[in-house]
C-alpha cells in the first residue's frame, strides 16, 4: 500500500510540482494546503504519513505547523521544503520534529532522493 | 558495546583448566597415600608395642619360673600382668590377620584393617600357631596354687614366646618396606605433578608472552596506520563529543587549516569564535545540537550546515592575517545505535572559491567581450579609430597628471578636478559611440574622483585607486583595439539601417551624425523626453584629425547638456506651445583659414540667469555681493566653469559640473572662441569657432 502524503506550500506552482513528482514516485497525495492552519485541518482528517512543509506561509507558519503535527502524530515524517534564506529558522523547524530539509529551488530528482532518504529511515526504524 | 571474544582466550583458559586439574589430581593422590601412610604408622606403632609386650611376657614368665623369692602377692601381680600382656599380644596378632579393634599405647582402642600383604598373613599364621599354647599356659598359671605348680606353664610360655620375635621383626620389616614404597610413590607422584604444573605454567607464560606480543604488534600496527593516516591526509579530521570538546586524535592537516596547534581537548566553539560571526556561531551550536539530539536524517540536513563555507582570517607567523575559506562537515559516529561523537572534517577551500570567482569573472569578461563586440560592430570604423586615438591621448593626459608631483591639498584638489574633466570627456565620447562598458568604466572612475573631491585632506596615496582604474581602462582600450583589428575584415559586411533624421538627407546618413543622433536618443530615453537631431555641414572626415576630435567632443558635450538640461518633457513643451519633440540643430562650416565654425542650437528651456546665479551661490562660487552685482552675461559665463551645474543630481549623463568646462578646455587649446545666445523657454545656441590646428599638433 502506498504511503499517504500531504503537501503544504503557499505557492500553487510548488504544490503542483511536488504533487507531480510524488505521484510518479508512488505516493498517494491525500491533501494539499496553502497555509499552516489548513494543513492541520487536512492532517487531522486524512492522517498522512509523510508531509512536505514550506516554512514561510500566511495564517500559521511552517514551524508552528510542524510543532502541531508532531504533537498529533510523533511518527509522521516531515520534509521541510524551503528557500535557504535563514539556516537558523530551518534548523529550528527540524528541532520541532521534521526529519529533513530540501532547499528551494529543487529538481524532481532532488525531491525523490530526499523522499527516499526519509522513507528508508522509516522502514529501518 | 564490545563483544567479549572468548575465542582469543581459549588456549589460556585450557591451560589454566589443566593446571587446576593437575592440582586436584595431586591433592587426591596425596590424600589417598597419606591415609595409607597413616594406617601404616598405626600398624608400625602396634608392631612396636608387640615387641614391648613380647619382652614383658618373657620377663614376667622368667620371673615366675625362677622367682622363688616372690611373695604370693607379687606372684599374683605378675600373673595378672602376664595375662593382660598376653591377651593384648594375642588380640593384636588376631586383628593383624583378620582386622578389628585392639588396644594401642596408653590403652587407647585402635581399629585396624587386616594386613593386606600375603607374606605378612603367612607369617602371622605361623606366629598364631606358635602363640596358641600360650593362652592355655596362662590359664594354668592363673589356676596354679603355688610357685611349684606355676613353673611348668611358665616354662611352656618361655618356650613358645621368644621365637615369635622373629615373626614380629619380619612383619615390622615388611610393613616398613610397604610404607617406604608408598612414600616413594607419593614422592614420585608429587614430583610428576609438580613437573606437569611447571610445564603447564611455562606453557601459559609462553602463550601469554606470544599472545601479548602479537597483540601489542597488532595494536602498534593499528596505531601506526592511524597515525600515518592522520599525518598524511590533507583533510582536517577530528572527533567532537557531546560536550562539544575536540578529541585528542586529529589529523596534522588541521593545524595548517586552522592555523593553531593548540587543539586537542578544546571547546569547539571557543576555537570557532575568533573566526566566525556571532550569528554563525549560534547557528552552528543549533546545528550540532540537531545532529546529536534530534531525529533528523544526516543527509537531509547537510544543506543547513552553517560552516559549509566560512571566510576566516588566519594569522601566519609574523605576516599579515590571511583570508581563507574553510569548509566544515559533520558526520555522526554511532555506537550500538547511539550517537557518541561527530566526525568533523575541515577543508581549506580557498583555492576552490578563488577558482569559482575567477571563473565567474572570466564569464563576466566573456560576456563583456561579446557586448563589446556587439558595440564595436555597430560603430563606424573611422569613428572608432578616432575614439581610440582620443581616448589614448586622454589616458596619457591622465597618466601625466597622476605622475605630476604636487605639494599641497589645494593642488591635489585641482588635480582631481582635471582628472575628472578628462574622464568625463572620454565618458561622453564612449557613450556617444555606444561603447557601454567603456563608458561605465569612466563612470566608475568619476565616482572614485567624486569621492576624492569631497576629501579635503588628500594624500598621494589616495590616488592609488585611480591609477588602478586607469590601468583597467587602458586594458579595455587595448581589448577594443584588438577586437577591432580582428573584425576589421568582417565588419565590411556589417551594415546598419540608417535613421531617417534631419532635414539634410545626405548628411543625416553620415555615420558620425548617426552616432550623435543615437547618443542624443539614448540620453533622451533615460531622461523621459524625445529629441530629433539635424546636421548641416560637411563630412567630418574632410577635417584634419585634431579638428574632427575637437568637434566630436564638443558636439557630444553639447548634446548631453541640451538633452539633460535644455529639452523639456513633452508635456511641458506642449503647454509652452512647442512641438513635443525637442530639436537639436548643428551647423558646421569650414572657414577659409582651415578652421571651422560650429553652431549648436536646442529649442529647450534656455539658460535661466537666475538659476545659474542661485547655483553658483549655493556652490560657493559666488559671494552674495558678487551674485548681486554681476551682470547676466557674466553669470551665464559661469556655466563654463568647473563645479557649477544646473542639474540637481549627478548621473551618468550630466550634472557633475563638468561638460561645458571640458568644451571650454578644448576650445581654449585650439585657440577658439565660444559664444552663447539664449532666451528663456525658447532656445539656447552655442557658437564655437575653432582655428586650424598647428602643423604636427596632436589635435
Amino acid at each position: 500500500m502506498s504511503k499517504r502524503l500531504m503537501i503544504v506550500d503557499d505557492s500553487n506552482i510548488i504544490r503542483n510540482k511536488i504533487a507531480r513528482a510524488m505521484d510518479t514516485y508512488g505516493l498517494e497525495i491525500v491533501g494539499m494546503a496553502s497555509n499552516g492552519k489548513m494543513a492541520i485541518e487536512i492532517f487531522v482528517e486524512t492522517r498522512p504519513q509523510i508531509v512536505t512543509m514550506d516554512l514561510t506561509m500566511p495564517e500559521m507558519d511552517g514551524i508552528g505547523c510542524i510543532r502541531a503535527i508532531h504533537a498529533l502524530d510523533p511518527a509522521v515524517r516531515i520534509l521541510v521544503v524551503s528557500a535557504l534564506a535563514d539556516k537558523a529558522t530551518a534548523i529550528q523547524a527540524l528541532k520541532e520534529g521534521a526529519q529533513g530539509f530540501l532547499c528551494k529551488p529543487f529538481t524532481d530528482d532532488d525531491l525523490t532522493a530526499a523522499t527516499g532518504e526519509l522513507l528508508d529511515e522509516e522502514e529501518y526504524d | 558495546m564490545t563483544r567479549f571474544g572468548f575465542g582469543r582466550y581459549r588456549a589460556l583458559a585450557l591451560a589454566i583448566g589443566l593446571f587446576l586439574l593437575l592440582q586436584v589430581g595431586l591433592f587426591a593422590l596425596d590424600r589417598n597415600i597419606s591415609a595409607q601412610l597413616r594406617a601404616d604408622a598405626v600398624y608400625e606403632r602396634l608392631a612396636s608395642r608387640q615387641f614391648a609386650v613380647h619382652l614383658q611376657v618373657i620377663q614376667d614368665s622368667t620371673l615366675l619360673l625362677h622367682g622363688g623369692a616372690l611373695t604370693d602377692k607379687q606372684r599374683e601381680d605378675r600373673i595378672r600382668q602376664l595375662d593382660r600382656s598376653a591377651t593384648h599380644f594375642g588380640r593384636t596378632l588376631e586383628v593383624f590377620s583378620t582386622g578389628g579393634t585392639t588396644v594401642g599405647k596408653r590403652d587407647i582402642e585402635v581399629h585396624v584393617e587386616a594386613l593386606a600383604i600375603p607374606r605378612a598373613q603367612e607369617i602371622l599364621r605361623t606366629a598364631q600357631t606358635a602363640w596358641s599354647p600360650v593362652a592355655a599356659a596362662i590359664a594354668a598359671l592363673k589356676a596354679a596354687p603355688g610357685p611349684a605348680e606355676a613353673a611348668e606353664p611358665a616354662r611352656v610360655i618361655l618356650t613358645a614366646v621368644p621365637p615369635l620375635r622373629k615373626e614380629m621383626v619380619e612383619v615390622a620389616t615388611l610393613m616398613d618396606d610397604v610404607a617406604s614404597e608408598r612414600a616413594a610413590t607419593l614422592g614420585m607422584a608429587k614430583i610428576g605433578a609438580l613437573s606437569l604444573a611447571a610445564v603447564n605454567f611455562f606453557a601459559i607464560l609462553f602463550y601469554l608472552a606470544v599472545y601479548l606480543r602479537r597483540s601489542d604488534q597488532e595494536l602498534e600496527r593499528a596505531r601506526k596506520e592511524t597515525a600515518d593516516i592522520l599525518r598524511t591526509t590533507q583533510e582536517g579530521l577530528f572527533l567532537l563529543d557531546q560536550q562539544n570538546r575536540t578529541g585528542t586524535q586529529y589529523s596534522r592537516a588541521l593545524e595548517r587549516i586552522l592555523g593553531t596547534t593548540e587543539f586537542s581537548g578544546k571547546d569547539f566553539f571557543s576555537l570557532l569564535q575568533p573566526m566566525v560571526s556571532e550569528k554563525t556561531l549560534a547557528t552552528t551550536r543549533e546545528y550540532i545540537e540537531l545532529l546529536f539530539k534530534h531525529d533528523v536524517k544526516e543527509k537531509l540536513v547537510a544543506d543547513l550546515n552553517p560552516l559549509n563555507c566560512v571566510q576566516v582570517f588566519v594569522g601566519q607567523g609574523t605576516g599579515r592575517p590571511e583570508t581563507r575559506y574553510l569548509e566544515f562537515g559533520f558526520n555522526r559516529v554511532k555506537e550500538a545505535g547511539r550517537i557518541t561523537h561527530l566526525l568533523v572534517t575541515a577543508n581549506d577551500i580557498t583555492q576552490r572559491i578563488l577558482l569559482e570567482r575567477s571563473l565567474k569573472e572570466t564569464e563576466a569578461r566573456a560576456r563583456d567581450q561579446v557586448g563589446m563586440l556587439v558595440d564595436i560592430l555597430q560603430i563606424e570604423p573611422a569613428a572608432l579609430q578616432q575614439f581610440l586615438r582620443t581616448a589614448r591621448e586622454g589616458v596619457q593626459t591622465i597618466n601625466g597628471l597622476l605622475q605630476a608631483q604636487e605639494t599641497g591639498a589645494t593642488e591635489r584638489g585641482s588635480k582631481v578636478h582635471a582628472l575628472f574633466r578628462q574622464s568625463h570627456r572620454m565618458k561622453g565620447d564612449a557613450a556617444a559611440l555606444g561603447l557601454k562598458n567603456m563608458a561605465a568604466a569612466f563612470e566608475r572612475l568619476e565616482g572614485t574622483l567624486t569621492g576624492m573631491h569631497e576629501n579635503h585632506s588628500l594624500t598621494g596615496e589616495d590616488f592609488l585607486p585611480v591609477t588602478v582604474q586607469v590601468k583597467s581602462i587602458y586594458e579595455q582600450l587595448d581589448a577594443i583595439e584588438s577586437v577591432f583589428a580582428q573584425i576589421g575584415q568582417a565588419r565590411v559586411s556589417v551594415s546598419l539601417e540608417p535613421h531617417r533624421v534631419g532635414h539634410d538627407p545626405a548628411t543625416a546618413q553620415q555615420p558620425f551624425v548617426q552616432r550623435w543622433n543615437d547618443f542624443a536618443q539614448e540620453i533622451a530615453v533615460r531622461h523621459g523626453n524625445t529629441v530629433e537631431l539635424n546636421y548641416c555641414g560637411p563630412d567630418l572626415a574632410v577635417l584634419p584629425d585634431a579638428l574632427q576630435d575637437a568637434v566630436n567632443t564638443i558636439v557630444n558635450q553639447f548634446i548631453r547638456n541640451a538633452v539633460v538640461h535644455g529639452i523639456e518633457p513633452a508635456e511641458d513643451r506642449k503647454r509652452l506651445g512647442k512641438p513635443a519633440t525637442g530639436r537639436l540643430t548643428i551647423h558646421l562650416a569650414q572657414r577659409e583659414d582651415g578652421g571651422v565654425d560650429l553652431s549648436f542650437r536646442d529649442d529647450g528651456r534656455g539658460i535661466s540667469v537666475e538659476h545659474v546665479r542661485q547655483v553658483a551661490l549655493e556652490k560657493g562660487r559666488l559671494s552674495a555681493e558678487e551674485a548681486a552685482t554681476w551682470d547676466p552675461r557674466r553669470i551665464i559665463g559661469l556655466i563654463f566653469e568647473p563645479s557649477v551645474s544646473t542639474r540637481a543630481t549627478a548621473d551618468g549623463d550630466a550634472g557633475r559640473g563638468v561638460g561645458l568646462d571640458a568644451v571650454r578646455e578644448v576650445v581654449a587649446r585650439l585657440g577658439g572662441s565660444i559664444r552663447l545666445g539664449t532666451t528663456a523657454n525658447e532656445y539656447c545656441r552655442f557658437r564655437v569657432g575653432l582655428g586650424a590646428p598647428a602643423m604636427g599638433s596632436a589635435r
